[in-house]
């Protein structure tokens, strides 16, 4: 697995390579100490993992996870002393670390990423399409969420933002309905209209609506009219 | 404490109750004390019966008017000296009122003692002396109770006060140590004692040094500038340990100010909020200043960090640790308790690009702290 180390210390970043000297099957392949140029490694180095420090200066560990083009990739956290955010991390079941780092803690966590990770990936080619079982990162107030795309029953569209629907809540993604459009894969999504795109996989109920439209009811309520063009389109691809 | 607070303050309907109920219990008793005595003695006739009542009456009537009196020239916050005379001169006067009030009574029904044995002359001087021992009676449980009542509540209000010196005390305390900073710190330790044993070692030694000072300092008032500087460079090169060369620094030190007393953690607490805003918010880092000069009699002292101002201010802090805004407060608040008002603490832009905070150190005048405003 390829890991990236985020953390503004050096001295930091030194510790935490040496501990990981300790697991042959995490390679480090770069460094960073601020988002900024985390973002840069990024694209460059694709990691399968980052250890990402929490407070770094000029742009916070959240806020650059939550500016990354999803799939999220596997992050454990870092942080010295943050009441708030370990209490974050808790609420929202992600992997963290407090420096300085309990090497018996690196290697439970080590060994969790492992199992989750398990045999589904061992292709090094990151696809063009998002599958069912990546990840995106959410975050709105207190709460954030690392939410399989499979579990996503709608999108919709606010200005340059994209409202996702999963489970009992509604964060707000800094993503464009139109680029995430581009990432879904069309077997499973469907955009119903200029402002929303379905999860085939969780629709309950389909109705006959107006001038030839369908209404689509949602597992979980939601409805979504289609426009009779739509409503075109949709017949032709479910019927195949 | 809002209950004891409330039977204690003046008018209350509890402390009104407790007046009236005490004039009845005063005045009922001395009748009913009177007649009993003289029934003993001798029988006593209807008309002087109903003198006495009457003049009784008046007499309560009188000592009501007294208590008005009182409220009215607010005799009730007087001291004791200033008290003194006034109540004895009222006794006086009172004695003498209550005499000529009652007096057309006695000469109307005729007072039994009248032309027996003795002249009008002894009995009306007779009488005076009667009302002042009675009156004097009655000032010395009525003031003898607000002066009690008075004694608690300042002794109460004494006690709030400590309490919340205390507080501050311990508010500032507990901002004293930046959790996030000590763990920060023993993380990059960690780290040294592989590549920099040497230094590894002598962070240890500082940090201790800082953690010391920082427990010990809470139960001292004031320190010499001396000692907190030196503990201020000994943060100082940890943080440098942590930031390497984003951390720039400069002392500017009058050798003058080093024996000043200063209140403990007072330039950490600044050092530390400028490290915060000044190196670990910005990516390139900065630079801090700190200028220690003679002021009069006593010093001024100023951090300066790279950044804006409102930036900082501006800056969503969730995730924030100690909240420098408060840091800052309590650091204000310590610094007006232990110096008194001439003491000031300020942030402000100071060049583009750079924030000052300045503490202004007058001569140490007194130890008594002075009272905390609430507001």
């Amino acid at each position: 697995m390829k890991a990236l180390l985020i953390d503004d210390e050096r001295l930091a970043r030194n510790e935490l390579r040496r501990l990981l000297a300790a697991f042959p099957s995490i390679t480090i392949v770069g460094e960073a100490a601020n988002a900024k140029k985390a973002r840069e490694q990024i694209d460059a180095l694709k990691p399968d993992l980052l250890f990402l420090d929490v407070q770094m200066p000029g742009e916070t560990g959240m806020a650059l996870l939550e500016s990354l083009e999803p799939p999220a990739p596997h992050v454990i956290f870092t942080t010295a002393f943050d009441e708030f955010a370990v209490k974050a991390f808790e609420l929202n079941v992600l992997d963290y670390l407090l420096k300085p780092v309990d090497p018996a803690r690196l290697a439970s966590a080590v060994e969790r990423l492992q199992e989750k990770v398990g045999a589904a990936a061992e292709s090094d080619e990151k696809p063009a399409r998002l599958g069912a079982e990546d990840k995106v990162f959410v975050r709105e107030g207190d709460h954030c969420w690392f939410v399989e795309i499979k579990k996503i029953r709608l999108l919709e569209s606010e200005g340059n933002y994209t409202r996702l629907h999963f489970d009992d809540v509604r964060p707000q993604l800094f993503r464009s309905l139109n680029a995430m459009e581009a990432r879904l894969d069309p077997k499973f999504f469907f955009r119903a209209n200029r402002r929303q795109i379905i999860n085939l996989t969780w629709i309950e109920k389909i109705e006959p609506w107006f001038s030839g439209g369908l209404l689509v009811q949602l597992k979980g309520g939601a409805k979504v009219e289609l426009s009779r063009r739509q409503a075109q389109e949709f017949r032709d691809k479910m019927s195949l | 404490m809002p209950n004891l607070m409330e039977t204690l303050s003046p008018n209350s309907p509890q402390r009104e109750k407790l007046y009236v109920l005490a004039q009845c219990a005063g005045w009922g008793g001395f009748t009913l004390a009177y007649f009993g005595l003289n029934q003993l003695a001798r029988s006593t006739s209807v008309a002087e019966t109903s003198i006495f009542i009457a003049s009784n009456l008046v007499g309560l009537l009188l000592s009501h008017g007294y208590r008005s009196w009182i409220h009215r020239r607010g005799w009730k916050d007087l001291g004791w000296t200033a008290l003194l005379p006034r109540v004895l001169v009222g006794t006086l006067v009172l004695g003498i009122l209550w005499t000529l009030l009652t007096w057309p009574l006695y000469l109307y029904f005729g007072d039994p003692h009248i032309g027996k044995k003795v002249t009008k002359t002894v009995i009306f001087i007779f009488s005076v002396f009667n009302g002042i021992w009675i009156y004097g009676f009655w000032s010395l449980l009525y003031f003898g109770y607000h002066m009690a009542s008075r004694f608690r509540r300042s002794e109460l209000e004494r006690v709030q006060l400590k309490a919340t010196v205390k507080e501050a005390e311990l508010r500032a305390l507990k901002s004293q140590v930046n959790p996030h900073f000590i763990f920060n710190a023993l993380n990059s330790m960690r780290a040294l004692i592989d590549e920099d044993p040497a230094r590894a070692r002598q962070a240890v030694t500082q940090l201790a040094n800082l953690l010391r000072y920082s427990l010990q300092s809470g139960q001292l008032e004031t320190v010499p500038f001396e000692d907190e500087l030196r503990i201020v460079k000994d943060y100082l090169a940890l943080e440098q340990v942590r930031h390497e060369e984003r951390l720039k620094l400069h002392l500017d030190i009058d050798p003058d100010t080093l024996h000043l007393p200063i209140p403990p953690m007072l330039l950490q607490t600044l050092v530390e909020n400028g490290v915060k805003y000044g190196i670990s918010e910005r990516p390139d880092g900065g630079e801090i200043v700190i200028t220690a000069r003679r002021s009069g009699d006593g010093m001024n002292l100023q951090v300066t960090n790279s950044g804006e101002l409102h930036a900082a201010a501006d800056r969503p802090t969730p995730s924030e640790i100690g909240s420098t805004g408060v840091g800052l407060q309590n650091a204000a608040q310590r610094l007006r308790l232990l110096f008194g008002e001439k003491a000031t603490l300020s942030l402000s832009q100071g060049a583009p690009g750079v924030v000052v905070a300045e503490a202004n150190i007058p001569r140490l005048l007194t130890r008594t702290p002075v009272p905390v405003d609430e507001s």
